[in-house]
């Protein structure tokens, strides 16, 4: 009797919460969750004649493919370098217990930094190592010029440089608590089974940041691939995926090409979704030692 | 590793994020060329015109007004959607919570370029009438920051324990209004500040979806002006970094300081 009422209580509550759901429910579907089947339903059917995958083809091939293949290889750079500046970042701070005030200063401007990417970025990295950027200058004085490195705020190691800024930053957030999972009392286990240092880091150490690490890479792979605002500002005509989806959808080219745009949008939706699986995954690994 | 090589790295790491800034403050605020900065020009020609040049600027207010507005709107559709479902799920419904953590993360899947498109697709044919209105961006900007609005809110209700308090107040014969208005949300002040200021730096930033959709707020603005004025342009934009950095940089402090870990980073 007893667990009968406890039952239909919870039925009830239930109820309630799906009553509750009901707004965002429809938000969801009007804005997000109908806008994306449309597209993918669009690029799956192009002109209108039905089931195809000519569309999703064309999409990466000739210059569009180009385009992917830059987007993904600036998202990769950034992702890997900002990754290990990051880890290495968070490691250097787990070590350091003074001063103080560098922690909660360094965590601080790391939450700021890492959601700084637009349009005042770009104008601070023009201003820093554009053709007259302060930078350019300083090292021009030292007989450098760094544009012969490829830096300058529009070519590819530009833009990585610009956008390790916020990736570094998201970096660190995402890494510390993994680092702050690896117990002491780990460590000195392992010293007391007579593990070098170094053993316990190949060991134990590696292994049990490598998903964290991972995850938070491909985070950063993520974030610097759907990056707009910096792209746009620092190169507009770039082909880079982002800038050439506005192209397409800004009717810059011939009619009948927007099929083309919903194709290169729906693989992008797809490499996102596939990142967000592997994500999820990455982090219940993660989650296994982190957990208290 | 050694103390020289973590100094170092310290070191040559806050360098790339200061230089920038000043590289930056430096082009806005001082009107000599960097060809002719040498030892006896750098302290010259420093004004704060070039605020003054922005800050007279009429386009500006307006663009200005319009970003405040979608902040507002944005922050009260966000509460609206979010808050007493986020309550609701941790009190009455627990089962689904992993629901909501996985439909609030779908925003970040589908970039705003994409989603652009597929609302031009959708909207465009449908209903003209709404994308013509500045305050079209609203939903999309209340999507676009869920990932990051929730978490906080969640994580408000995570530290207060939620549902040990519904629990104990019901027991001590409080009603449901009572026990949400004079209990739980009291307790959820500081999430809620931080959800509202996330939204509100989210928003002052935001250039995909305003420049795609042909709308005037303070970032494509700000785009614009710093083509026909390059120095005021630039001082603005130092001037709207420093405000959104700070904003964040409070909300965060604040945060900590209740214990609150709430995660910036949309995971």
């Amino acid at each position: 009797m007893r667990s009968r009422q406890l039952f239909s209580q919870t039925n009830s509550d239930t109820r309630i919460g799906l009553y509750v759901a009901i707004p965002f429910v429809l938000f969801m579907g009007l804005f997000l969750i109908y806008p994306t089947v449309a597209i993918v339903g669009s690029a799956l059917s192009p002109g209108e004649s039905g089931f195809s995958l000519i569309g999703l083809g064309n999409a990466l091939s000739g210059s569009y493919r180009q385009g992917f293949l830059n987007s993904t290889a600036l998202a990769a750079t950034t992702a890997l370098i900002g990754g290990v500046l990051g880890l290495t970042l968070a490691a250097i701070m787990r070590s350091l217990d003074r001063p103080r005030w560098l922690h909660s200063t360094l965590d601080s401007w790391s939450a700021v930094a890492s959601q700084l990417g637009g349009v005042p970025l770009a104008f601070a990295f023009i201003a820093a190592i554009g053709t007259q950027g302060l930078l350019t200058k300083l090292f021009g004085q030292l007989g450098i010029d760094i544009n012969d490195f490829g830096i300058s705020p529009t070519g590819f190691w530009g833009l990585v440089v610009v956008y390790l800024y916020f990736q570094i930053p998201l970096m660190f957030l995402v890494s510390l608590p993994a680092l702050n999972g690896l117990r002491k009392t780990w460590r000195e286990a392992a010293a007391l089974m007579g593990a070098s240092p170094t053993r316990y880091w190949l060991r134990v150490g590696i292994p049990i940041l490598t998903p964290a690490a991972l995850g938070g890479m491909l985070l950063l792979f993520v974030n610097s691939f759907a990056a707009y605002a910096t792209a746009y500002v620092l190169d507009p005509g770039g082909a880079l995926v982002p800038l050439q989806i506005r192209f397409l959808l800004q009717g810059n080219v011939i009619s009948g090409e927007e099929d083309l745009g919903y194709a290169i949008v729906t693989w992008v939706i797809a490499l996102l979704l596939a990142s967000l699986f592997l994500l999820t995954y990455l982090q219940r690994r993660t989650l296994r030692w982190t957990r208290s | 590793m050694t103390k020289v090589f973590k100094w170092g790295f310290l070191i040559v790491l806050a360098l790339f994020f200061v230089v920038p800034l000043l590289a930056m403050a430096r082009f806005a605020f001082q009107s000599v060329p960097v060809a002719l900065l040498t030892g006896e020009t750098w302290l010259k020609g420093w004004s704060i015109d070039p605020i003054i040049a922005a800050s007279t600027e009429p386009a500006m207010w307006t663009a200005a007004r319009t970003s405040a507005l979608l902040a507002v709107f944005t922050i009260i559709l966000t509460l609206v959607l979010l808050l007493p479902l986020a309550i609701v799920t941790e009190i009455k419904a627990p089962r689904m919570r992993p629901w909501l953590t996985a439909l609030t993360l779908l925003p970040w899947v589908v970039p705003p370029i994409a989603l652009v498109v597929g609302v031009s697709v959708t909207f465009r044919t449908g209903a003209p009438w709404f994308l013509a209105s500045v305050f079209s961006l609203v939903p999309f900007y209340a999507l676009w920051a869920m990932p990051f609005t929730y978490r906080a809110l969640d994580a408000g209700l995570q530290a207060i324990s939620a549902r040990t308090l519904y629990e104990a107040a019901r027991s001590t014969g409080a009603s449901f209004p009572t026990i949400i208005l004079r209990v739980i949300l009291p307790n959820m002040k500081a999430s809620i500040v931080a959800a509202a200021a996330l939204t509100t730096a989210l928003v002052l930033g935001e250039f995909a979806f305003a420049s795609l959709l042909l709308k005037e707020t303070l970032p494509t603005f700000m785009v614009n002006f710093q083509q026909s004025q390059a120095r005021a342009g630039l001082a603005l934009a130092l001037i709207i970094l420093i405000f959104t950095a700070l904003a964040i940089g409070i909300v965060v402090r604040t945060l900590r300081r209740r214990g609150l870990n709430v995660q910036t980073t949309g995971l």
